[in-house]
């Protein structure tokens, strides 16, 4: 008989989610902001906070969506395109209470803010939810933990780079091409984490 | 006739949620609107609209930016406009509609 309390299987499955299935480092959604936004350790956590937000709030509206909308009329097949509706204009609107309330940081977002769309990270999050048929809460918890991760790794990241672009190397490395093999060893580490918890 | 029914409520469906993003999107941008330089508008008009980058700047809204800011000196960093009908307009534009202080910021070709 399961004693579990669901409070326990509720944080170990945000601990899985953020740390040792990694978003980033180990499933490999997420990329482009990743590189992209993680110059200046402000703007990557603006990024993260920006995507926390939206991931959680696509889990929020999207998990009901599917379970009463979509399965009652036997249309689950509508999935990617409702998630995509409603990702996208969650974008838009965290967009625009951006470029309201901090203009700067609309300004230093660029690009990348519409790409949020696009992020990988947030549909990725949606599908597994009703995938493998996660129950409402656990989605919940999936959908916390990936977005810690993606903000703990974007910041992480971002915090070497800063470190990385003082140091004077070779020219060649400069930029990106050390970003990327800082980004490797990174997710090198993170392996470390994989495997906690089974026995 | 069970799968025309199918189609029809994902059509539905995705008409209904359509329609309620839509009218939310259209609430928020009103409510956080931002005003904007008139300017910014008018020069993007004569842009070539393309949103093609070319210009190093994230598409023309950008670029319309820049040129009323005075960040552009040189409009031929847009690479499909037309001398008559993107630059000239444009120089004339900007000649014609200083800042509020006074300050011309006029781009040459």
């Amino acid at each position: 008989m399961n004693t579990t309390p669901y409070i326990y299987t509720f944080l170990l499955a945000i601990i899985s989610s953020c740390l040792i299935d990694n978003v980033v480092l180990s499933r490999f959604y997420g990329i482009c902001p990743f590189i992209g936004v993680s110059k200046k350790v402000k703007s990557a956590f603006s990024m993260g906070v920006a995507v926390t937000f939206v991931i959680i709030l696509a889990a929020l509206i999207c998990w009901p969506l599917y379970h009463f909308v979509l399965l009652p009329l036997q249309i689950p097949f509508m999935d990617i395109l409702t998630y995509i509706l409603v990702i996208a204009s969650l974008v838009q609107i965290v967009g625009l209470f951006i470029k309201k309330f901090s203009a700067p940081l609309y300004q230093s977002f660029g690009i990348y803010l519409p790409l949020i769309t696009t992020n990988c990270a947030v549909l990725g999050v949606v599908q597994t939810n009703t995938d493998t048929a996660l129950s409402f809460g656990l989605s919940m918890a999936n959908a916390i933990g990936t977005s810690l991760g993606f903000l703990l790794v974007i910041v992480l990241f971002s915090t070497m780079r800063e470190r990385i672009e003082e140091y004077n190397g070779n020219k060649a490395f400069k930029g990106v091409p050390i970003a990327l093999i800082s980004a490797a060893i990174l997710a090198m580490a993170f392996m470390g984490l994989m495997g906690i918890g089974a026995k | 006739m069970e799968y025309f029914l199918i189609a029809v409520y994902a059509f539905l469906i995705l008409l209904g949620i359509g329609i309620i993003l839509g009218v939310l999107l259209v609430l928020f941008s009103k409510i956080w609107e931002v005003k904007e330089d008139e300017r910014i508008k008018e020069v993007e008009k004569m842009l070539p609209n393309f949103n093609c980058g070319a210009c190093g700047k994230a598409g023309c809204h950008d670029m319309a930016v820049a040129i009323v800011k005075g960040e552009v000196s040189k409009l031929s960093q847009c690479k499909p406009g037309k001398k008559d009908k993107n630059y000239d307009p444009i120089i004339e534009y900007m000649s014609s509609h200083p800042d509020e202080d006074g300050t011309k910021h006029v781009p040459t070709i």
